[in-house]
């Protein structure tokens, strides 16, 4: 199970949030077009290693945050709130 | 309660609640605001009690305010005018209930099911956070006299069932309980049957 | 009179107490103390079950949680519990238990037939048998195996009466797993030093191999009582640890003592999640097994366990044991029984020039070295042994009336692997330990293979040292200053796996693996470790392959002709040992299985006789009547129709939405816009998921200029709410906005039908209700019956109608004058099924149509979504695929005999192609107003259908109505009434 550190509330159970998806992935614009909008809805890369991923604190302060995840083995290297910039670690040898 | 083993106390008792957000860089002006009229709003996961108040703070700026019970809408319609472009001011007096469970063993009760570490050395007095607890939300303040628990006003009376289910291996019944078992009983022994 | 085989004075035991028991009908006693086991055993009873495949005798061979085969069904007022391990069960007075597997009855089975027949059923047999004909399965196969497999019979009584189970949620500085020499000396080490840590510990005592040493005793009595006495340490006992998931997260179940079978209604167990800052894994060390011929009889017993028996319950296993072993520390048991009396103790040791041996041989012992076990003799019980040099050169037999076994010891390594260690081969004691990254945690004592008590403690005291240093302790508190009684000088393991010789050398003697399967599935091709795993079973019952798991691995990698290290063992999962289904449920069973969302309005809807159903999680009136059939739903429809009713309407989603930006973002949100609509009004919006389809709608009203309420329907409230905190945080975070749920703040009611005017009218003093001061989808703030509320003009149910809102605690003040205001008029309250009746009359959607795979041009609102501006869905909704011609979408069904019934989920069909789905019907009523049912239905192309008559196929009712289809508002469809 995943404990997260919510920046507001502190560290807390997976339960207690609800995991919004893929964070790399911003809306394009509105003109961007078909392809633009499938590709935010459908396409994800579904990466063996780290993973910016959005979960949303239902259970806590009701706050979206962003945090960097590895897939493999659930380590969560950095937490932040949704308009902090986060970049993935570079993994050696990927 | 009288003659109760486990030492644990549980009231239900209605608060006027009001809840204040701040707008986006409004929350100095806001917490101004509330000291004018008396109030200390306090830092995230705090509360500060007082006399005829208790002011708390589970999600970032914004706060609840209990009061004793007034007209409908009263405080809720004082703070709104004294807040006025800075914030969203919203009367939740019906929308929450509000618990309070005391005694040597509450927290050991509430470790039953509260995922959020109650040691008093984790979470003391003033402290005050938001979590889900027998499925349900629910807001927990550390103070003096014990634990106060705020719930959504649908879900209450399941949390409420719920807490005294889980209180009762530790010793406690309480006497209403009590009375309602007796009354079901005799109703079966009229022999009032279901349709 | 407390069994025969009852020697000694055990640690555990109190003599002064006897108990008395029943084992397969049969009458015997214990004493207070005891498990099941040790009073059998105590008896002199050998044989417990029968095996799983082959239906051999099978007895007790271990001590504890890793035994294999004395698993029972303890019968109880609560019904049959199967799978209980005899070997960890507590003894209680009038205890009530069977042995499993076997028929008609321990001693004569017929199944054992299948021991004769083994050639014929071999590893993967049911795989290879059992594949056609299909049809043979359900009555042949299944029946087949199911009666001829399997352990216990579940039998259990699920009521009020069945055994209660709680959770509690823990929380520690230190989590130390293992309270043997080196758990207990790093727990003290680190609970003295003022951390908080949670010592679990799956025996009933504390000890672990200090339990098993006298000149250990004061060590650990010490150690145990300063544990106690530290307040910020937690020693568990009867709780074993499940899983490491991560993250500092563990699941304990804790058995509480004192509590069993008999013990109905109380609590039994207790889950314990336990969330730590660091662990340390003090495990021990599981002793193994050897594969020969044989080593399944009963009499035939872990030495280890052998020593267990006789210092914790006094109980001598057997008067003439032979022990067969690799180790020195094996001999601790041969020691042990000859220490207690026990004369004819002979040892079969694998190696040669021990030390071990000569100590033995100095006491007396009869030691034959450098040979091996080939063969048990007797039939049903160990008569003897038949011994072989390795080479099987030499052969001579000894009496003996039990064989207690020992291979070596494998450190408890499944918890740590769970939490990513690798196995690393230890050539110094033949076996695997665990390689933990330092984040994860430590590992400390016998489960690192650090054998000795001595060695262990130290071990322990080192890890408490580096996890003190990482949580801010670099220097621990003193500790107790105990001399540690030495550990004895030994000569190293000499690795035995198998001794390979005729006859059934078992591997796994909870599933009867022997060596051979392990080798046929390695020649079939199942040559990887988890693949031989899963083709012969071996590890995959209750007891997990504990003591035989790493023996069959190893007749694996001789197979293969690669080293064992090489081939490695099987990863380990969770659960560390079998739980209770109970146990994991917790205390959120039967009323507390999911949280019940009550009206305010509840005890007065209760009272007026009202027949609730459960919507999502609210409780709702679906009609107040407990009379069945449509009739009493009509009546309240038609109130609605003729002149008025007033429904509670408070499960509907309630969103106040404030701040400088409210307007622009509700236009983002919503599919039509909000920033035109005028304070005071109320609006029908649809929001679309970003794929463009529909996600819900609802009646937004705008109450000031920065300021509007949003509801959602009741399903999906919650995650209307969490839709739009998400986009506001992630796509918008340049609105200044703030989202407020308000659901429960507001017991709202709907006042409809013709007469719903004046109605209101007398309730809100403050308002003119006129038809044209305040229109169809007005809004206003207003006194309602005193209570300062709201009043909404808007209908579901195609009516003139009013919605009022008031704060929920005076919701119950307003409901009831609305009841008398409405009186003259012949009011009533109507329930869900009435509501819906109505709205479908009228064509209103609800999730039956709204189900998440319509779009908004499916269901009619096409021309709603705004062609201009950003929303979420605009651009995923405008796909060809969505707009395709023969989409399902809405409309109205009748039956053409107007007597026949509609039904939800029916399927349209063509006459002449009666398997062809055209579409379905997704709700349906009998009317208010028209002739018979009406009904909504999604239909391929069904706007522009040409065809006016189809079937209503239902199957399963043997159902085919003829159907004609129709406009989806079938009442009032130019919207007269509700602008009235
Ligand atoms: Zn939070």
């Amino acid at each position: 199970m995943l404990r997260i550190r919510c920046p507001w509330c502190g560290e807390r159970d997976e339960t207690e949030f609800r995991y919004r998806g893929d964070a790399s992935q911003s809306r394009p614009a509105a003109d961007a077009g078909l392809e633009a909008f499938s590709a935010y809805v459908y396409e994800r890369k579904n990466p063996r290693g780290w993973h910016l991923e959005w979960w949303l604190h239902v259970g806590g302060c009701r706050r979206l945050l962003k945090l960097v995840r590895h897939t493999l083995t659930h380590e969560i290297r950095w937490v932040g709130n949704a308009e902090d910039q986060a970049s993935l670690p570079r993994e050696p040898g990927r | 309660m009288p003659g109760n083993a486990s030492g644990l106390h549980l009231d239900t008792s209605a608060s006027d609640i009001v809840e204040i957000a701040a707008l986006r860089g409004r929350a100095p002006d806001v917490a101004r605001i509330a000291l004018e009229r008396g109030v200390q709003l306090p830092a995230l996961g705090r509360a500060v009690a007082a006399a005829d108040h208790l002011a708390l703070c589970v999600r970032p700026e914004r706060w609840l305010i209990l009061t004793p019970p007034a007209s409908v809408g009263a405080s809720a319609a004082a703070w709104q005018s004294a807040c006025v472009g800075l914030g969203a001011v919203l009367d939740l007096s019906s929308a929450l209930s509000t618990l309070e469970f005391s005694g040597s063993q509450a927290r050991e009760v509430l470790v039953r099911s509260c995922r959020i570490d109650l040691d008093a050395q984790a979470f003391p007095v003033g402290t005050a956070c938001a979590t889900i607890m027998a499925q349900v939300a629910v807001i927990l303040v550390a103070l003096g006299s014990g634990l106060l628990l705020l719930t959504p006003a649908s879900t209450a009376r399941h949390f409420h069932e719920w807490l005294l289910a889980a209180a009762r291996p530790l010793g406690f019944e309480p006497p209403s309980q009590r009375n309602d078992a007796a009354a079901s009983d005799d109703a079966v022994g009229c022999g009032d049957k279901p349709s | 009179m407390q069994g025969p085989a009852r020697i000694a004075e055990g640690l555990l035991t109190d003599a002064a107490r006897p108990l008395g028991f029943r084992f397969d009908g049969q009458r015997m006693q214990g004493v207070a103390g005891d498990t099941l086991a040790s009073a059998l055993l105590a008896n002199g009873r050998r044989l417990v079950g029968r095996s799983f495949k082959y239906h051999r005798p099978r007895g007790i061979v271990t001590a504890g949680p890793e035994e294999p085969c004395a698993l029972v069904d303890v019968i109880g007022a609560g019904g049959r519990e199967p799978n209980h391990l005899a070997t960890t069960l507590a003894l209680y007075q009038d205890l009530v238990a069977e042995s499993q597997n076997r028929w008609p009855s321990l001693g004569f089975d017929v199944m054992a037939l299948n021991d004769r027949i083994a050639r014929f059923i071999p590893a993967g047999f049911y795989y290879k048998t059992f594949m056609a004909p299909g049809w043979a399965w359900e009555p042949l196969y299944e029946p087949l195996i199911r009666h001829a497999a399997g352990l216990g019979r579940l039998d259990a009584i699920v009521g009020e009466h069945a055994a209660l189970a709680e959770t509690v949620h823990d929380h520690a500085d230190v989590l130390v797993v293992g309270a043997g020499v080196a758990g207990l000396t790093a727990a003290h080490r680190l609970g003295a030093s003022g951390l908080r840590v949670v010592l679990a510990e799956q025996d009933t005592v504390l000890g672990g191999g200090a339990l098993l040493d006298a000149r250990w005793a004061e060590w650990r009595e010490t150690t145990c009582d300063a544990l106690a006495g530290l307040p910020r340490v937690h020693c568990l006992a009867r709780t074993t640890v499940l899983g490491a998931y991560g993250h500092g997260v563990f699941a304990a179940l804790e058995t509480l003592a004192g509590a069993d079978a008999a013990n109905l209604g109380r609590l039994r167990e207790r889950l314990r999640i336990i969330r730590a800052r660091r662990v340390i894994f003090a495990t021990g060390a599981i002793e193994r097994l050897i594969a020969f011929p044989g080593n399944d009889l009963p009499g035939v017993m872990l030495a280890g366990a052998a020593l267990g028996y006789l210092r914790r319950y006094g109980v001598a296993v057997g008067r003439q044991p032979a022990f067969f072993l690799n180790t020195d520390q094996a001999y601790e048991s041969v020691f042990a029984l000859a220490g207690a009396g026990i004369e004819r103790v002979g040892v079969i040791d694998v190696r040669s020039g021990s030390l071990a041996a000569e100590r033995a041989r100095v006491l007396g012992i009869e030691v034959h070295e450098g040979v091996v076990v080939e063969a048990v003799i007797g039939r049903g019980a160990v008569g003897g042994v038949r011994v072989a040099n390795r080479d099987g050169s030499q052969r001579r037999e000894f009496e003996a009336d039990s064989l207690l076994i020992s291979g070596g010891y494998c450190p408890a390594t499944a918890l740590a692997s769970q939490l990513g260690a690798a196995l690393k081969w230890q050539d110094a004691i033949a076996a695997f330990t665990p390689e933990l990254a330092p984040a994860a945690g430590r590992v400390a004592g016998a489960a690192r293979g650090v054998f000795g008590l001595a060695a262990a403690a130290r071990n322990g005291e080192a890890a408490a040292r580096v996890i003190g240093a990482e949580l801010g302790h670099a220097s621990l508190a003193a500790g107790l200053e105990l001399a540690l009684p030495p550990d004895a000088e030994a000569t190293p393991i000499g690795a035995l796996w198998e001794v390979q010789a005729r006859g059934k050398a078992f591997v796994d003697l909870q599933n009867d693996v022997t060596a051979a399967d392990v080798r046929l599935a390695q020649l079939e091709g199942y040559e990887h470790v988890e693949h031989m795993k899963r083709y012969t079973t071996h590890g995959m019952a209750t007891d997990q392959g504990r003591i035989g798991g790493l023996v069959g691995s190893a007749v694996l990698a001789q197979a293969r002709g690669l080293p064992l290290a090489e081939v490695g063992q099987p990863k380990a999962r969770p659960y560390a040992q079998p739980v209770p289904l109970a146990a994991l449920a917790g205390s959120e069973v039967r009323q507390h299985l999911k949280p019940k969302r009550r009206l305010p309005l509840h005890d007065w809807h209760e009272a007026a006789g009202a027949s609730f159903v459960t919507t999502g999680l609210w409780l709702r009136p679906l009609v107040y009547s407990r009379q069945s059939g449509w009739q009493p739903v009509l009546r309240e429809a038609r109130a609605v129709r003729t002149s008025v009713g007033v429904t509670d309407v408070s499960t509907l989603g309630k969103i106040d939405v404030q701040g400088p930006d409210a307007a622009k973002f509700l236009d983002f949100i919503y599919a039509n816009t909000f920033s035109t609509l005028a304070v005071g009004r109320s609006r029908y919006g649809i929001m679309l998921r970003e794929d463009g389809m529909l996600l819900d709608d609802g009646t937004t009203s705008r109450l000031a200029q920065q300021h509007f309420l949003v509801t959602t329907t009741t399903a999906n409230a919650a995650a209307v709410l969490e839709h739009i905190e998400f986009h506001l945080q992630a796509v918008c975070p340049q609105f200044d906005v703030l989202l407020s749920d308000v659901g429960d703040q507001w017991a709202q009611f709907a006042i409809a039908g013709p007469r719903s005017r004046e109605v209101v009218t007398a309730l809100v003093a403050d308002l003119d209700l006129s038809g044209q001061a305040f229109p169809f989808m007005a809004a206003s703030a207003a006194t309602i019956a005193g209570v300062a509320g709201r009043v909404f003009r808007i209908s579901f149910s195609g009516e003139l109608a009013y919605e009022l809102a008031v704060p929920a605690r005076h919701g119950l003040q307003v409901w009831l004058a609305v009841l008398a205001a409405g009186r003259p008029f012949g009011i009533r309250p109507y329930g869900l099924d009435a509501l819906n009746t109505l709205r479908i009359e009228k064509g209103h959607v609800t999730g039956a149509e709204m189900n998440g795979n319509t779009s908004a041009d499916d269901l009619g609102f096409g021309r709603m979504l705004k062609p201009q501006a950003d929303f979420i869905g605009r651009e995923l909704s405008q796909r060809a695929g969505l707009h395709a011609p023969d989409r399902l979408q809405l409309v109205g069904v009748r039956p053409v005999n107007r007597k026949r019934r509609l039904r939800n989920g029916a399927h349209l069909v063509a006459a002449k192609a009666r398997t062809v789905s055209l579409g379905y019907v997704t709700s349906s009523t009998p009317s208010t107003e028209l002739e018979g049912w009406v009904g909504l239905a999604l239909l391929e192309g069904g706007r522009h259908c040409r065809v006016q008559r189809l079937l209503a196929s239902s199957p399963v009712h043997n159902e085919a109505t003829e159907v004609e289809i129709v406009s989806p508002h079938m009442i009032d469809p130019e919207n007269v009434r509700v602008r009235a």
